[in-house]
């Protein structure tokens, strides 16, 4: 089942085109890797799919329903979750409160919930902090639950990020560069990570650099250049395409 | 998590100590002077809590509180001096009325950040008190509600004298607080926090911000719309002059001298300003017979500017920090030596 189809989207800022007449689409349960060199409108793909702002054109079906022109908290009600490229803590909160946060559309609790807090609503709370220390549990930082999340290192706020995403229990998960800035032993933990949660169901799309991580995890993977498409595959297929290689080494990479 | 529970226990303690010392400073401080004090120290602190909530929780700016504080007073002394009725239904219709104002205003207002915000709220609290000083038929205009506003009584006990008022207020403060951190530790307070923390990502965990920031700006002008009520049963009397920019600019620097995320700072950023002032009032003119009110601007602007640079999370957690921040030194230097 396709749980998200890219159509002919096209997103121009001014004079330029980040993202030109873009298709691709995403089966359920697959991880699929968006590579391509710096400037190649990766992030601005995440950010239409997250209606962090509107396509110029085209369209994005999720479970074949077109999101365009929803916000992008209306987008998370969905199920899309995502984390950043440039890391968005609240560097005002613990790390369990941070987690907390990402239950937001799962729980319900209003203002007046806040001000009298009767027991349905202590109930609720407790059952938010219980499966956001289970989701700290599978990043490994369960023991760090009361810390301030400003004071974590740059790989576990990485993995904070991850967390906090995944605590909506999204269908979709957008990484946006998840391994950039982590150690190798990090990188096999943000890898194992990734396996583990295909396996509860979520589809994973994510942005990444680290070649040697995209070919190990990714089914298939799509390659932009300029905002545009240019091949998509299996790994073995995209290693061995020479537009790929072409974009990545330049036209000189071939003859040798 | 036993640590959890731990912290919240903390908190409960405090809110009990503290709910022991309003009920003992009275019995010490038996002055009529030193109570009014305290009493206008209640009112603010009731205003400035609900700001507290706006700004350090959910990082938005307000230099228009003061016209709340006056919606609700000026609603309390109108309706009870000319229709008669219970101070408490007015104070009611007023939190309710100044609620649905700024709810309404809020909608386009909230659209603005940083400070277009801050300029856009500063010129709603200009427009509200021009109609507390123009509306002359309703309000009275500059020389104020000239009709008696009746005193505030509770089953037929009239609370006439500093000593009643003083419990009433603080009661009734101390009830903020709790509401407050209620708001703060639950689904809301933590989404207001996300706003403050990354609006990004806020949005992108399903975070309404549009709606939060309108909410939390609501309840805040009806914090700020209550204590005006109280304000206009306990004066009994009231004019344009104490709900104007300068009180807004007042109420600004009392929260972010307490420090913006915290419960607890309002009070003491309140208690801190308002003792500042008052012993200003007796000091300034000894030294300077000719200065007018305008001094306390310039005091105001200086707290500001050395508070900011010095403890920019306010004076409790700044102090905190600072002490935390020896200890670990000191705890370095015994290490070393």
């Amino acid at each position: 089942m396709k749980i998200l189809e890219v159509s002919k989207l096209t997103k121009s800022f001014g004079g330029v085109t980040a993202v030109n007449d873009m298709n691709f689409s995403v089966n359920s349960g697959e991880i699929i890797a968006v590579i391509g060199p710096n400037g190649a409108g990766k992030t601005t793909l995440f950010n239409l799919i997250t209606c962090i702002y509107p396509p110029t054109s085209g369209s994005i079906l999720f479970k074949q329903k077109e999101i365009r022109g929803l916000t992008a908290d209306q987008i998370a009600h969905l199920g899309i979750s995502r984390t950043f490229q440039n890391l968005q803590i609240f560097n005002n909160m613990s790390v369990l409160e941070n987690v907390m946060v990402g239950r937001h559309t799962k729980s319900k609790t209003g203002l007046l919930g806040a001000i009298f807090p009767l027991p349905a609503v202590q109930r609720e709370e407790e059952a938010i902090v219980q499966s956001s220390l289970e989701k700290l549990a599978l990043v490994g930082l369960a023991d760090k639950a009361l810390e301030a999340a400003s004071n974590l290192p740059y790989g576990e706020q990485k993995m904070l990020e991850i967390a906090r995403a995944v605590a909506m229990e999204p269908e979709l998960l957008l990484l946006d560069e998840p391994a950039a800035g982590l150690n190798p032993t990090e990188t096999r933990d943000l890898v194992e990570i990734i396996y583990k949660l295909r396996d509860q169901g979520i589809t994973i799309l994510l942005v990444e650099h680290d070649m040697e991580t995209v070919m190990e995890i990714a089914d298939r993977i799509v390659v932009l250049n300029f905002g545009n498409k240019l091949a998509e595959g299996t790994p073995y297929e995209i290693q061995n395409n020479r537009e790929v290689i072409a974009a990545y080494l330049g036209e000189e990479g071939l003859s040798c | 998590m036993q640590d959890l529970t731990r912290r919240k226990r903390f908190r409960h303690l405090f809110i009990l100590l503290f709910t022991i010392l309003i009920f003992a400073l009275p019995l010490v401080l038996n002055n009529n002077y030193y109570l009014s004090v305290l009493v206008i120290i209640g009112i603010h602190s009731i205003v400035v809590i609900g700001l507290c909530l706006l700004m350090g929780y959910a990082g938005q700016i307000s230099l228009g509180h003061a016209g709340f504080y006056g919606l609700g007073a000026y609603t309390s002394g109108i309706i009870t001096s000319t229709y008669h009725t219970s101070p408490w239904v007015a104070m009611l219709v007023g939190a309710i009325g100044t609620g649905i104002v700024a709810y309404t205003i809020g909608i386009p207002i909230f659209k603005l950040k940083e400070h277009y915000l801050a300029l856009a709220t500063l010129g709603l609290g200009l427009i509200i008190h021009i109609i507390f000083v123009e509306e002359v038929a309703l309000t009275g205009g500059p020389s104020g509600l000239t009709r008696p506003i009746p005193y505030l009584s509770i089953g037929g006990l009239e609370l006439s004298n500093d000593f009643k008022y003083y419990y009433l207020v603080w009661l009734i403060t101390l009830l903020a607080v709790i509401i407050a951190n209620n708001v703060v530790h639950s689904r809301v307070g933590r989404a207001l926090r996300s706003i403050h923390g990354s609006e990004f990502a806020a949005r992108s965990l399903g975070v309404d911000i549009g709606k939060f920031k309108l909410r939390v700006f609501t309840l805040s002008a009806i914090y700020a719309s209550i204590a005006g009520s109280l304000y206009a049963h306990y004066i009994t009397f009231i004019s344009p002059s104490p709900f104007g920019l300068m009180t807004s600019i007042q109420f600004v620097v009392m929260a972010v001298v307490g420090g913006l995320s915290s419960i607890w700072g309002p009070v003491f950023g309140v208690a801190g300003i308002t003792v500042l002032t008052e012993a200003l009032k007796t000091v300034v003119p000894q030294l300077i017979p000719e200065a007018g009110g305008e001094y306390e601007i310039v005091v105001y602007g200086t707290i500001l500017v050395v508070i900011m640079i010095f403890l920019p999370e306010g004076l409790i957690s700044g102090l905190a920090n600072l002490y935390e921040g020896w200890r670990h030194r000191k705890g370095q230097a015994d290490e070393n030596s």
